[in-house]
């Protein structure tokens, strides 16, 4: 009776706490936009709007802020090198049509749900001409960090670059050089101005480019090895890079990797190999000789008459000794 | 007895070399791949049987601009525009409790990188300070691994000796920097104002569910003064051009 009157209670309290329970979960993000680049040539005096999509993929509502940050630099492999502290007269071109939603102030994508940012970019008449470079960047948004928290608190962003250039001209003057166009990996040595290399064994090549001009430039063009007059025995396309200006970049292929050309058995001799890109405005080029020869298919022919000689040598040094039948 | 047998073998070597290929048109190779783009209205894949060609087709970008006074390119040849970029995080409050001092507490997390542009990415961190007491008066520092392997905020290095004491964090998995070479590899935190912001993840190409694993690493003396001690960690998630 005793335990009957303290089991019953406890019971009680369990299940009280079973069901009224909330359910509890690690913070967590999980956000997406798109478009991930935008690049716009305008004219000054006229103004254009682009949606942004804004994905909370997440199980829980996300404060967010959206603001524009410039950036003047990239590194090698297009990567704006942001810093948030810089200021720009043209930052003030920028804004938000939204009705609810406004640069530099929080705002609430529900779990699971997307959210448009309508951007609005006026270009005043007196703009100056030149290039824009910013990065749309949109943050978790936090007061103050929880005072239970005995460690690091982690805050997210997610950006989407803009390039913009101001322009009276469709086309204006862009300068692209290729810098650097050698052979990196494969069996192979240079003498001269030449390269002798093995005609069976993979080429692998790096280039660089550089945007000495003063609008951003793409990489269109191609990889191109030809023997004797101009007949192309290997084609590759060259990725579109947007080189901003006074910048450079590492060109690749299509497939993003470097480029790259196996020569077949039967392609021995001098070959050309050129890197060519060609813009509205200006054309690059870039040309190295290879002689192609069978370097390892040689030494292996080399070596096998050698070892045949000494086989064969051998062999007729041996003398035959006659058999002794009266023993 | 060697004389038939080497020049045969010659001969059939030089044979081999010498001889030139048939080819009915050089472009014929199943090598050639060639892209262009543009404004597009319309494009698609060819091929046949010895090329491939993807194009886009669309009104000239001269035209467009010297009619409407800009054009808006937010949709690339390159870019999948039905990927979006995302960004993951499985847990934002990295809390580790009460520290014993001389043992080292580690907790991890897991970023998370999609992006259909075949430019690629990266992920940049940077701390808002050293984990510090809200007074301000104590702080643990970030930090600088072992005494003989000296790690950087951009160059990780071999920190496994419980008598140095820090902050810093290794990472693992898909596109991470390659300083990290093993678990015992840590890094300290770039801090705001004062760094750069350092980067951990990267990637040349389309990436789909890129995951790393974060390890935060924490390790006090036994002079460290009581309190609760915060910071705050920034991840930059950015793709590139």
């Amino acid at each position: 009776m005793k335990y009957k009157q303290i089991l019953i209670p406890i019971l009680y309290i369990v299940l009280f706490g079973f069901f009224t329970a909330t359910k509890v979960h690690a913070e967590s993000y999980n956000l997406s936009v798109s478009p991930p680049l935008l690049r716009v040539h305008i004219l000054p005096g006229k103004a254009i709007t682009q949606v942004y999509t804004i994905g909370n993929s997440d199980i829980a509502d996300q404060t967010l802020v959206a603001s524009i940050v410039p950036f003047s630099q990239a590194d090698d492999n297009g990567n704006p090198v942001l810093n948030p502290q810089t200021t720009a007269p043209w930052l003030g071109y920028f804004s938000l049509a939204n009705s609810e939603i406004k640069l530099n102030e929080p705002f609430t994508i529900r779990a699971g749900a997307t959210e448009q940012l309508v951007l609005s970019l006026t270009v005043p008449p007196d703009a100056s001409l030149g290039e824009i470079y910013a990065t749309l960047m949109i943050s978790t948004y936090t007061n103050s960090i929880d005072q239970n928290l005995e460690g690091t608190a982690l805050k997210a962003t997610i950006g989407s670059n803009l390039l913009i250039t101001i322009s009276s001209e469709a086309y204006p003057d862009t300068v692209l050089k290729i810098i650097d166009f050698n052979p990196t990996e494969g069996s192979f040595l240079k003498i001269g101005n030449i390269y002798f290399a093995d005609s069976i064994t993979a080429m692998k090549f790096s280039a660089l480019v550089s945007n000495e001009g003063k609008f951003t430039a793409d990489t269109k063009g191609v990889f191109r090895v030809t023997k004797g007059t101009d007949n192309p025995v290997f084609l590759d396309g060259i990725l579109p890079l947007n080189v901003i200006s006074k910048s450079q970049r590492i060109l690749v292929n299509t497939n993003g990797a470097p480029f790259e050309f196996t020569p077949t058995l039967s392609q021995i001799g001098n070959h050309q190999i050129s890197l060519e890109i060609k813009t509205e405005n200006s054309n690059a080029t870039s040309t190295i000789e290879v002689f192609f020869f069978p370097l390892k298919l040689s030494l292996g022919l080399l070596l096998t008459i050698i070892i045949i000689s000494l086989i064969v040598k051998t062999s007729g040094k041996s003398t035959i000794v006659p058999l002794d039948n009266n023993k | 007895m060697i004389y038939p047998i080497t020049t045969l073998v010659t001969l059939v070597f030089f044979t081999l070399i010498c001889s030139s290929p048939a080819i009915a048109d050089t472009l014929n190779s199943p090598a050639f791949q060639i892209q262009m783009s543009t404004v597009n209205l319309t494009g698609g894949n060819k091929s046949s049987a010895s090329y491939k060609l993807s194009d886009t087709v669309g009104q000239t970008f001269q035209g467009q601009f010297n009619s409407a006074g800009y054009v808006i390119q937010a949709g690339f040849q390159y870019i999948n525009t039905l990927i979006p970029f995302s960004f993951r995080i499985s847990n934002l409050s990295i809390n580790f409790g009460s520290l014993v001092p001389g043992t080292p507490s580690t907790l991890s997390n897991i970023l998370t990188i999609t992006t259909g542009s075949a430019f690629g990415y990266t992920v940049k961190a940077i701390e808002d300070h050293p984990l510090s007491r809200s007074d301000g008066l104590a702080n643990i520092p970030d930090t600088a691994c072992d005494l003989g392997t000296t790690c950087l905020q951009t160059s990780a290095n071999i920190w496994a000796d419980n008598a140095r004491y820090g902050f810093g964090y290794n990472m693992s998995g898909a596109d991470i920097t390659g300083d990290f070479v093993n678990s015992t590899y840590y890094r300290p935190f770039p801090a705001q104002n004062v760094d750069q912001p350092a980067i951990i993840m990267s990637k040349n190409g389309i990436a789909t569910s890129s995951a790393a694993t974060v390890t935060y690493k924490i390790n006090i003396a036994g002079g460290q003064a009581a309190g609760t001690y915060q910071n705050a960690i920034q991840y930059i998630a950015i793709p590139a051009f």
